[in-house]
């Protein structure tokens, strides 16, 4: 076989077919249907010709599938640039290189391809799961190409996968290295129109029947692990939005909200934690109550919210301090008016309702107490599932139905504070949390989005007021579970009592996600912040490019040096037990005059002794015969290579032949 | 710059591997030069890509894929490198030749160590020779055949050993000197008669040749022999007319002179006692050769001709290159 020889084997082609499908899988899922029939098509196209060669695609039929493959791409996204059309595109040109990889050339091309498309799959998904998925395909791609860079192919499956991982364990300490020091840019280098995508959270604008859908979804909002001390649960509301105009329909935001970057909180926190958010793509950021101070430099909106120049594309951790104690006093001129608009739709039945408490109460206070006890009063029902409110839902919830979640909740009560001359505002955000005790800390989730109320009085600032604690207050104080009764009737709530079997499968999830945890904290979490404070620890404030790279070559050196050590010392091992028996053994016969000449295998040097000295016929072959099966059969136990040695030892051949 | 110019201004640089007493070359870690593939090129240009692409969509997890390829391009150079370190070539024998003939030069190629080796090529300038998989602690045959150009010592060219595995992304290579030389004979002139001198000894085993002495066989009557000569007994017995042949006593020795060789130029001259030489042999008549310097006794057999064909193949060659 020579170098120059450049055909692979009908099974390298099919594995680098294989391997390459597998790298394109999790694309052929989410691209449109049209373009994940193509791929098929091609792949089972492949496969039929490396099994009939007669299908292979000649030139002029290749070029044709590649303009038709464009085409229908272009056909699909309506353009052939930005992230989404770019990877439509790649996967479709990789597969045509798959169908015409021909030569060894080909197969490194189709290789490297496929390394590319592998790392296109981290826009779309950076689960742990599909980092796995993609990390063993690349290692079969690489293990791949050692395989054709051998001459005989190896004698197991496993070797050029032992081969490897040998050289990617040895690669993980540059990457290491590379992944912690390389500088991160905060803005990308051409904008590439990333749109929104289908990501859940809250949205700006409430109509009643949306936190629902949140409802019902397991997701991961964010998670907390808190410094110290944790606020109890029916403290635990972590502020996203601030709502203060409504239509009558829904509620939202005319104005843009008004970013103060100096509004100074005389304030001490009481609760330090930090926040793990998944991506949202909004601008906002969750936090309990009062958020004195943040380590990055976030923004304060007027109605305190931390707000991020950005929205939030990939999941982000930040550190907060939280006042509970503290009050809100901080009212900007007009907030007050605006927190006091009614929609044109405010029924008469409504009026006369708050009437009813103003005239029997004298503080504005009472007036609240007065509303909480109404909504706990009357027949109530908290459900996830509530009759469709069309033209008015609040007046229809109040007085009609009385069957609603958080939102309606909250939105009611708005409304009748304001008509009380109460200032209020909406505010969305989550609810409680679960604990992981295996991580310290606590995994929000979709299922805990909440919606509340703050009031306005004179005495206490900006005065959280949760209506939906009034009518169920488990809402709160217990986790809400995920499985839903038929429509209308009332939402479960998940109390104590677990079983084993619940309580230890709840385990298991905890560890998952503590493990999801640290990968999001410590992987894709990494940001130029914790650059910067790790370069801060070891005493560099700014790194100038040349002391970057020295630094950079300087640790990868360390891990490379140790490799080449590594590499040359593992060759001068001492050499196995059974080439050391053989040789003395040969020393043994040389001692005779029957030195083993360098061209002669032990079978060819056997004979020849043999020839010499047939009174040694027995042994000569017995330990012949032994060390071929040593070293060339396949593994054998250690009880072998003693009898080997032994045989060596007891061999102690005499001068002369007997006899003469 | 033309490619050959670059490979000259290269090769000054060039370390390479002297062979050691035993005329054979341990590939030292010093001697072994690295340096990417078209592959390896190509996948640094795709690692590049990736790396803009990461940049770009801030993406850790395509980081990391980056630099794990990356790292993993690193740690191949290192590994292409080991493939190659510590190797043995060993010369083994060759056969001497006639110019313009194919010299089988034999090596062996040893692995001392208990690392396997995988495709390890042999390089004569451009031809490329076997690609070899070497087991630890094991050593292999090679056989290279190079065509002799002319007549004297064929010292076994530079040998580059080269390997790209495991990945295909670097080829590293090593240039070997082994001490393994083939000694070319002149290629034999076409067939002619020599110009001999020839002195007659005499000698108990006689020749062929004609005298009047000794009996030496029979052969048919060809017109023109002696009366006397014919065998009558035999054409008693009605075996037809058959001669008596008789040897002479004496024996005659001949000579390939040098000197009596019309031809001026040495190697022509070389070539037709090579021819000589070959012919006796096919005769089998003892024969001796003379040429400037050296006189080798009348003789014949495998071991005079080899004899008489190493003078000539050494003629004129300084003694230093043995």
């Amino acid at each position: 076989m020579q170098i120059a020889d450049h055909s692979l084997t009908a099974r390298q082609h099919l594995l680098v077919s294989l391997c390459a499908g597998l790298a394109i899988v999790p694309h052929a899922l989410h691209v449109p249907l049209p373009i994940s029939l193509f791929l098929i098509l091609l792949f089972v196209w492949r496969l039929a010709a490396l099994r009939y060669p007669q299908f292979q695609p000649g030139r002029w039929l290749l070029v044709l599938t590649t303009l038709g493959g464009v085409i229908l791409t272009f056909s699909q996204y309506h353009t052939l640039i930005g992230r989404d059309a770019g990877v439509g595109l790649l996967t479709v040109m990789m597969m045509l290189k798959i169908l015409e990889v021909r030569k060894r050339q080909d197969l490194y091309v189709a290789v490297f391809i496929s390394y590319f498309v592998i790392i296109t799959h981290f826009l779309f998904d950076q689960s742990m799961v599909m980092a796995l998925y993609l990390f063993s395909v690349m290692v079969c791609l690489t293990a791949l190409l050692i395989e054709i860079n051998r001459i005989k192919p190896s004698a197991t499956t496993l070797e050029p996968f032992v081969r490897t991982a040998i050289i990617t364990l040895q690669a993980i300490p540059i990457a290491i290295v590379l992944f912690v020091i390389f500088p991160r840019l905060n803005q990308p280098l051409w904008n590439l129109g990333i749109g929104s995508s289908g990501t859940t959270g809250l949205s700006d604008r409430v109509t009643p029947g949306q936190i629902a859908e949140l409802i019902e979804s397991p997701e991961v909002a964010f998670r907390v692990s808190f410094d110290r001390e944790v606020p109890p649960v029916e403290q635990r509301y972590w502020r996203g939005l601030v709502i203060w105009d409504t239509d009558g329909l829904s509620w939202f935001n005319r104005k843009e909200q008004v970013v103060e970057r100096h509004i100074q909180l005389k304030a001490h926190g009481e609760h330090s934690y930090e926040v793990f958010l998944e991506a949202h793509q909004k601008r906002w950021l969750y936090a309990l109550d009062l958020p004195v101070s943040s380590k990055q430099n976030f923004r304060l909106s007027q109605d305190i919210i931390l707000q991020r120049r950005e929205p939030v594309r990939q999941s982000l951790t930040y550190q907060v301090r939280s006042s509970t104690e503290q009050q809100n006093r901080v009212v900007l001129p007009g907030m007050l008016q605006r927190a006091l608009e009614l929609p044109d739709n405010v029924t008469q039945r409504q009026f006369e309702l708050v009437e009813g408490w103003r005239s029997s109460a004298t503080t504005s206070r009472e007036i609240v107490d007065l509303a909480l006890a109404h909504f706990n009063s009357q027949p109530f029902v908290y459900t996830l599932t509530p009759p469709r409110y069309l033209d008015n839902p609040i007046d229809q919830f109040l007085f009609d139905t009385q069957e609603g979640f958080c939102e309606h909740y909250a939105t009611s009560f708005a409304q009748l504070m304001r008509i009380a001359g109460i200032p209020t505002r909406l505010v969305l955000g989550y609810q409680g949390g679960e604990f992981n005790e295996l991580g310290d800390y606590y995994i929000i989730r979709q299922y805990d989005a909440h919606a509340w109320t703050e009031v306005w009085l004179e005495e206490s600032g900006w005065l959280r007021v949760d209506p939906t604690a009034a009518v169920a207050p488990e809402r709160i104080r217990f986790q809400l579970r995920n499985d839903f009764g038929a429509e209308g009737s009332p939402a479960m709530f998940q109390l104590d009592e677990l079983g084993l079997v619940g309580s230890s499968l709840r385990r298991f999830a905890h560890m998952l996600d503590n493990a999801n945890i640290q990968w999001r904290r410590w992987i894709i979490g990494y940001s130029r912040e914790h650059q910067f404070s790790l370069m801060r620890n070891f005493g560099f404030d700014t790194l100038t490019p040349l002391q970057w790279s020295l630094i950079t070559i300087g640790l990868i050196s360390i891990p490379l040096l140790l490799i080449a050590l590594r590499l040359v010392l593992s060759g001068k091992k001492q050499p196995l037990p059974e080439i050391v028996a053989y040789n003395q053994y040969c020393k043994k016969l040389a001692r005779l005059g029957i030195s083993r000449k360098t061209y002669e295998g032990p079978m060819d040097y056997a004979k020849r002794a043999i020839a010499e000295r047939p009174d040694l016929t027995a042994s000569i072959s017995r330990i012949t015969a032994l060390y071929i099966r040593l070293r060339y059969g396949p593994k054998a136990d250690k009880s072998q290579t003693k009898k080997l040695l032994q045989q060596v030892k007891q061999f102690r051949p005499g001068r002369q032949k007997p006899g003469t | 710059m033309t490619r050959s110019s670059l490979y000259r201004w290269f090769r000054q640089f060039r370390r390479q591997a002297q062979p050691d007493t035993q005329g054979g070359v341990t590939v030292k870690a010093r001697s072994i030069y690295i340096l990417p593939t078209k592959q390896g090129l190509l996948l640094a240009v795709v690692l590049l890509a990736m790396l803009v692409g990461s940049i770009n969509y801030g993406s850790n997890l395509g980081y990391l894929a980056t630099f794990l390829l990356g790292g993993i391009w690193i740690t191949s150079i290192l590994h292409t490198w080991r493939n190659l370190l510590g190797l043995r070539l060993q010369p083994q024998h060759v056969d001497s030749v006639f110019a313009g003939e194919s010299a089988d030069f034999c090596l062996s190629l040893i692995n001392p160590s208990n690392l396997d080796r995988f495709a390890i090529t042999l390089k004569q300038k451009k031809n490329f020779g076997d690609s070899l998989d070497i087991p630890n602690n094991e050593q292999l045959p090679i056989h290279l055949p190079l065509v002799s150009k002319k007549r004297g010592l064929f010292k076994l060219p530079q040998i580059t050993l080269h390997t790209t595995y495991p990945l295909g992304l670097f080829h590293a290579w090593t240039y070997a000197e082994i001490d393994l030389n083939c000694l070319v004979y002149p290629k034999p002139a076409e067939r002619g008669k020599p110009p001999v001198t020839e002195s007659y000894t005499k000698s108990n085993s006689g020749d062929r040749g004609v005298g009047s002495d000794d009996f030496v066989g029979l052969r048919t009557f060809r017109t023109g022999d002696s009366p006397k000569q014919i065998d009558w007994k035999a054409y008693a017995r009605q075996q037809g007319l058959l001669s008596k042949q008789f040897g002479g006593d004496r024996h005659v020795e001949i000579t390939l002179d040098w000197d009596l060789i019309a031809e001026q130029e040495p190697e022509r001259r070389l070539s037709l006692l090579c021819r000589f030489i070959l012919q006796q042999e096919e005769l089998r008549h003892a024969y001796a050769m003379k040429i400037p310097g050296l006189s080798i006794a009348c003789g014949l057999g495998s071991a005079h001709m080899q004899k008489c064909l190493s003078a000539l193949a050494r003629y004129g060659i300084a003694d230093a290159d043995r």
